[in-house]
């Protein structure tokens, strides 16, 4: 050891000792609880965003609604199960975009050298960025999911418990997904629109029935935009357990939650890249 | 007892090479051409435990990238540092509840928020003890004089209450270390003045070490005891900032007022700086000439009035100082 | 100043101009990408529609005749500017103040502006829409249609710039307009049947939706082209021209009224 003893280190803080967890979560709680107090500096416009975002999900309901009345089936979907599609996909950005609100903002932080901060700090990393931001707007998602729910779901405990958990691995996949796209900034210098190009198109597929895509679409909905395993789940989870269907939906959601924070973290080695601003003639 | 040991520590980007013109964009696309480019070439230092640093050099010199690389913000390309006994890049976590850092141009205020919300989140980010963290807090509020804005939102602060906050904040753990990258940018003299004074204040009391980047001469002169001064990624010097003064003095400046209005003034190693009516300032090369010879040169044919002799601003010796390149031999 | 110093100015000025134009074809890019995977999935949705239904005809429209609808409702609704951002930033910001001193009208200086961005765009749009439905859908049966279809789109596009004006207008009264403007455009998209034909409407709809001027922006354009009636024809222009010329009253009647506000409270 080239330097002083290391029990210098953490003079007044508890780092090192138990209950690591509980600080963590405090730590998570706090951030969030700042960031709605962000929010409510702007009321007004808060509300407005969010019944907004409520108002465009609705009227996406009623053209389905609309659909349905003309048209009864779908290829096996009813009105009911494009409801819960919705439910699910709009409840799962929502809760990315609202408690994990810097996913779709990686590209940019990574392109532009904003990760600074976050690096000279001790909480984990990707963490700390994801929860750093809350999108007011998905706030008005998230109560729309809900409702829809309340409204036409099936309210029965195993019901909800299996909404609860198509509503996690939703956006499970939403933000590893997102972050996984966020992340080829590392390698390939700005790709702020490419990366927000997939996250939309993930966004697009998972709010329509996958009833619909045959062939080689629906071979990249489950392969390269994740968003079947999204837009299925109102068919092989709520309606009924399609047990494989399940069990790839949960493998692909760990894969992606493990190889989003693999990739995250073996590219912040490289972060570097993202300083060449300072390089720049 | 060393806070900081760099042992030829190192850092190159490698970056595409841009082409000429849409073609070459094309190209590049396909194949592109790398270039490596080396901010930090091999630099080895120490610092000492209570010390106060300048770390200095021109844009690109590689300050930010050194400052970031012991910040574990960086990983480097060769070499070895050590920051509190901790590999910044690979105890990244352990270090960072021993240092603290300020980056002048990157805020970690939450922008809409009170400054009090902030020191509250870092409280949680650096696990403080509860009464620690409020007797810390308390403590730096009052010694920034923070309490008529602590309720207010960051955006509405003015730029030097803002980084008085940037300061508290950084400094709510207790860090042994503290880096300053640009600290007093942007900021008015007074405010300037009142930021080194509590960083003064800090490294005397606490015996905090200071690591400081700045373009400022005032925040050197001022602030610091040591100076390193980086060029194109090397060490051109580094000794006491008294000592950087006396072996840059290569000029001085003589102002004088005369009887009548000289005629034009050529002297070897004088050159005019300002001329207008019977006032004259000149600047001299010692290493040329003396100062008494080129006096008595100028006494020989007119009339002094007033005559004073000072040393160049600390900022222009800072300018020559950068004017020099890594590999000309400069330091020791 | 001199020859030099002025060249030097205007060259700068033109290299701005040409990154505001590049940063436009990003722009452009995005949305067309953006036209290609909505076109792809409502045709998958109408091909499943269609084989659910075991039918040629679906409310008088071929499968064909739907999807060259979509073409054109999409590309109409990706290639219209939005008019809400501007106009407000132009009231907070005073600049309609110094508009207001030019010899020229406000409404008709952003008609044109609003007019030549929606018709490059629309045209891009109609381009790479129209490749994917040669190469996926087939050869449209537009005959005549194909000739109207500019003079009703350019009948919709005016409509929907009056209606546009009158709730951007708002924004001296109002802080948001952009709200009002999200709202809008959703009823665009289902009643002012972006989405689908009216005729695929409930009965009770249907008659609401032809009393509004939705149907004259996107819907009676994309019918013009897709399903031609020389019949039809003069009442569905006559339709645009009356509503152009309502909400073209209106918008004028609003930014009087505004402008009087403005200069009562001077600014």
């Amino acid at each position: 050891m080239l330097t002083a003893d290391k029990g210098r280190l953490a003079s007044i803080s508890e780092y090192g000792r138990p209950g690591q967890l509980r600080r963590l979560l405090l730590f998570v709680w706090q951030c969030w609880k700042l960031n709605l107090a962000g929010a409510m500096e702007f009321r007004l416009s808060f509300l407005l965003t969010a019944g907004m975002m409520v108002i465009n999900n609705v009227v996406w309901i009623v053209f389905w609604g609309l659909y349905f009345r003309r048209f009864p089936v779908l290829n096996g979907w009813e009105l009911r199960d494009v409801m819960m599609l919705w439910a699910v996909a709009a409840g799962g950005f929502g809760v990315m975009a609202t408690l994990f609100g810097n996913a779709p903002r990686i590209a940019n932080l990574v392109a532009t050298g904003q990760l600074d901060v976050y690096l000279s700090q001790p909480k984990p990393v990707l963490l700390h960025v994801l929860i750093s931001r809350m999108s007011v707007s998905a706030i008005g998602d998230v109560l729309f999911a809900l409702m829809i729910y309340a409204a036409f779901g099936d309210k029965s405990v195993a019901g909800i418990v299996k909404f609860a958990l198509a509503m996690a691995l939703s956006t499970l996949i939403f933000i590893f997904f997102t972050v996984i796209s966020g992340c080829l900034a590392f390698w390939l210098g700005n790709t702020e629109g490419l990366s927000f190009q997939l996250f939309n198109a993930l966004l697009t597929f998972t709010t329509y029935p996958t009833g619909i895509f045959r062939g080689l679409g629906k071979l990249v909905l489950f392969t390269v935009i994740p968003a079947g395993f999204i837009s299925y789940l109102p068919i092989g989870l709520l309606r009924q357990v399609d047990v494989p269907f399940l069990l790839g939906a949960v493998a692909v959601t760990v894969l992606l939650c493990l190889g989003g924070v693999r990739l995250f973290y073996s590219g912040l080695r490289r972060y570097a890249s993202g300083n060449m601003i300072s390089l720049r003639r | 007892m060393a806070s900081i040991v760099v042992q030829q520590l190192g850092k190159s980007f490698r970056t595409k090479k841009k082409r000429e013109g849409f073609a070459g964009s094309l190209k590049a696309l396909v194949r592109p051409d790398y270039e490596d480019k080396t901010a930090v070439g091999s630099i080895s230092f120490k610092v000492e435990q209570g010390e106060t640093l300048a770390f200095l050099g021109p844009n690109g010199a590689g300050k930010s990238t050194t400052i970031k690389m012991l910040t574990g913000i960086l990983h480097p390309t060769a070499g070895y540092a050590e920051v509190l006994g901790c590999c910044p890049w690979k105890e990244r976590t352990k270090l960072s509840y021993g240092i603290g850092s300020v980056f002048g141009q990157k805020s970690q205020l939450w922008y809409h928020l009170p400054p009090i919300d902030t020191f509250e989140l870092m409280s949680r980010i650096y696990e403080l003890r509860r009464g620690d963290y409020l007797q810390r807090r308390d403590q730096l509020i009052e010694r920034f004089e923070l309490g008529p804005y602590l309720h207010t939102a960051v955006r509405k602060l003015s730029l030097g209450e803002r980084m008085r906050c940037e300061i508290a904040a950084a400094l709510l753990h207790r860090p042994q270390v503290l880096f300053l990258d640009e600290p007093t940018i942007g900021l008015d003299v007074v405010v300037k003045q009142r930021i080194r004074e509590l960083i003064r204040e800090l490294n005397r009391e606490e015996g905090t070490t200071i690591f400081l980047t700045s373009h400022d001469a005032g925040d050197i002169e001022r602030l610091c005891e040591r100076a390193i001064v980086i060029n194109y990624g090397r060490i051109v010097f580094d000794d006491r900032v008294e000592l950087m003064k006396r072996r840059f003095l290569t000029h001085k400046t003589i102002r004088l007022v005369l009887e009548e209005e000289p005629e034009r003034v050529e002297l070897a190693g004088v050159s005019v700086l300002e001329q207008s009516g019977v006032r004259l300032a000149l600047s001299v090369d010692t290493e040329l000439t003396t100062i008494e010879a080129a006096l008595s040169r100028i006494m020989a044919r007119h009339r002094i009035v007033d005559v004073t002799v000072e040393d160049p601003p600390m900022e222009s010796i800072i300018t020559h100082m950068y004017g020099y390149s890594g590999k000309e031999e400069l330091a020791t | 100043m001199t020859a030099l110093g002025k060249s030097v100015k205007y060259v700068f000025i033109g290299k701005i101009t040409l990154r505001n134009q590049l940063a436009y074809v990003a722009d452009f890019l995005v949305r067309s990408l953006f036209l290609l995977l909505i076109l792809y999935i409502f045709l998958q949705l109408w091909r499943t529609t269609f084989q659910g239904e075991g039918t040629e005809l679906i409310a008088g429209y071929s499968f064909k005749q739907i999807m060259w609808y979509l073409v054109v409702t999409e590309a109409m609704t990706l290639a219209c500017p939005s008019l809400c951002t501007r106009i407000e930033e132009e009231v907070k910001s005073g600049d309609v103040a110094f508009k207001l001193v030019r010899p020229i009208s406000f409404i008709a200086f952003h008609y044109v502006e609003y007019m030549s961005e929606a018709a490059i765009r629309f045209a891009v749009n109609a381009v790479l829409g129209g490749a994917l439905g040669l190469l996926v859908i087939g050869p449209p049966a537009f005959g005549a249609g194909l000739l109207w279809l500019p003079v009703a789109a350019f009948g919709g596009f005016t409509v929907n710039f009056t209606v546009n004006m009158t709730l951007a207008l708002s924004a001296f009264w109002v802080e948001e307009t952009r709200g009002l403007e999200f709202v809008y455009h959703k009823f665009l998209f289902t009643i002012g049947g972006m989405l689908m034909p009216l005729e695929l409407f409930p009965e009770a709809l249907q008659r609401i939706g032809h009393w509004l001027p939705l149907q004259a922006i996107v819907y009676i354009p994309a019918k013009t082209a897709v399903a031609f009636d020389w019949t039809r024809l003069p009442a569905m222009l006559a339709t645009q021209a009356f509503w152009i010329a309502v909400f073209g009253l209106i918008a004028v009647f609003v930014y009087r009224k505004g402008v009087k506000r403005l200069n009562v409270n001077g600014g």
